[in-house]
């Protein structure tokens, strides 16, 4: 039967040639290690949070009277509703985290250099879609920690000169937050950030594809590959085939990352859902000692310590920047960092300032 | 210039006559509805609030609050911290209003004394006509 379907598909589509050019005949870099499988996992995360967030919204309520009580009734009346709706909630988190390490590993590897700057640009970019999402859908279940942490984080664009009224406003769709910014998030949450990902992700794929996996500076057994003044793809005759070879530990480091998942969700479930998290929206009454979400700390923290507002979005909003165009900055050839003692003490740097930041904006 | 060409301007023309045409809409059915939270003021009773007492309101939408100082009477300030938005509460012994989000400040006139707030609160029309107050 099996046969008879690889048959008739290959008559149609050449599947052998596929499996053949894509798979198993697709070479990659012989000295390839575990860091360079968190792509896979980030998108197998995504995938994670489209299920689970499809199935949320067959009994989620998006409206500011309903939304809490329904999903008090996905977590405790809905059979196996607390599942979903944890392994959705733990998973943004995961999902955030596996992509910064994502980031971070392609930093330390210096796989951002040329010819793949654009990978990095857009890589850059789907990190910031992804802690949208978060945002966008950290309000949807209308707690007092959702309400308020919206409330501080649409806040911010209110320093801007001239416009950030205008732009605070056209957020909230009106005001103050209410239903009507619960309406907006949503539909930001559920169409346009799934597709916007959806899109960078293609152009990213397509990149990667197209240039071809890097090699890592480390336990090089063959010269390092060098880009030409024309195009060239970045082959590893030597190394390994795609499948089954580095399929099967990407497929590990999934499981992995569900073992974490069910992990926090089996031992931890209050790990991020705090008091506030279980309590309806008040509107009038701002609770003791509001915090941000772990990844979003060290921009909290920063803002404390800047006096002016103003400043303190100019100085992240120029961070941002650094970090989006670090390709195009960082433009010398040698891509071992171990090599390079001032990009290693940077890369230290930042690694420790995220840190310090983050736990200094967590007990503040 | 030839037909291919003229046709392939007028198409690019075209597309960016439409996408332009709909950004203008676009922008407005984004922006908050205007008007729906205007006017509109609250009246309450004198007994309401005592002398050293507060009253939480909501004025346009705004949370709001009411205080009854023994010095200058009744005073009505927004509640919502010119920071961050979080709501600010009133701390009868202390005489100053406080934002629990970052720790700003405010005298009883919404002037800030200390912490980020950048600007006071803003404050309501107060009058009073016999037994009642009427805010905004």
């Amino acid at each position: 039967m099996v046969r008879k379907i690889k048959d008739w598909l290959e008559v149609r589509i050449g599947l052998a040639e596929i499996i053949r050019t894509q798979l198993t005949g697709y070479m990659v870099p012989g000295n390839i290690n575990l860091f360079y499988t968190l792509g896979f996992v980030a998108l197998a995360a995504f995938f994670s949070q489209v299920a689970t967030g499809f199935f949320l919204l067959i009994y989620y309520l998006p409206h500011s009277e309903y939304a809490f009580r329904s999903v008090q009734d996905i977590m405790s009346r809905v059979p196996y509703g607390w599942l979903f709706r944890m392994m959705h909630a733990v998973g943004s988190n995961l999902m955030v985290a596996t992509v910064v390490l994502h980031m971070l590993s392609v930093s330390y590897m210096g796989s951002y250099k040329k010819p793949r700057e654009l990978t990095w640009v857009a890589g850059a970019f789907m990190l910031f879609v992804t802690l949208t999402f978060c945002l966008s859908g950290y309000l949807l279940p209308w707690s007092q920690l959702s309400y308020w942490a919206t409330t501080i984080v649409t806040s911010i664009p209110a320093a801007i000169p001239y416009a950030g009224d205008m732009i605070a406003g056209t957020l909230r769709g009106g005001e103050m937050v209410s239903g009507a910014t619960l309406n907006r998030f949503f539909a930001i949450h559920v169409i346009l950030l799934p597709l916007l990902l959806i899109f960078l992700f293609g152009i990213h794929l397509f990149l990667v594809r197209r240039i071809g996996v890097s090699s890592p500076p480390f336990g090089r057994t063959a010269p390092r590959w060098r880009p030409g003044t024309s195009f060239r793809h970045e082959d590893h005759p030597d190394g390994h085939p795609f499948y089954p070879y580095f399929v099967q530990r990407e497929m590990m480091m999934v499981f992995l990352y569900f073992a974490a998942m069910f992990f926090i969700i089996a031992f931890l479930p209050t790990l991020f859902s705090p008091d506030d998290a279980n309590t309806p929206a008040d509107p009038f009454r701002t609770p003791a000692h509001i915090k941000p979400e772990w990844y979003f700390l060290p921009f909290y923290q920063l803002l404390k310590l800047i006096p002016n507002k103003l400043l303190g979005i100019g100085i992240q909003a120029l961070l941002a920047a650094l970090f989006i165009f670090w390709p195009f900055i960082d433009t010398r050839e040698e891509d071992n960092i171990l090599k390079r003692p001032r990009l290693l003490a940077l890369f230290a740097a930042v690694v420790v300032s995220w840190v310090i930041l983050t736990v200094w904006g967590r007990y503040s | 210039m030839d037909r291919r060409r003229v046709l392939k301007s007028l198409l690019v023309l075209l597309g960016s006559a439409l996408s332009v045409s709909l950004i203008y809409p676009l922008v407005r059915y984004l922006a908050p509805p205007s008007g729906a939270e205007q006017g509109g003021k609250v009246t309450i009773k004198k007994s309401e609030v005592e002398v050293g007492s507060s009253k939480d309101i909501v004025v346009r939408n705004i949370p709001a609050i009411v205080i009854n100082t023994p010095e200058k009477g009744f005073i009505a300030l927004s509640k919502v911290c010119t920071h961050l938005g979080c709501l600010v509460q009133y701390e009868k012994s202390k005489n100053r209003l406080l934002c629990p989000c970052h720790g700003g400040v405010y005298n009883l006139e919404g002037t800030v004394i200390s912490g980020p707030p950048p600007k006071p609160l803003q404050k309501f029309a107060v009058k009073v006509e016999g037994d009642s107050v009427v805010i905004g």
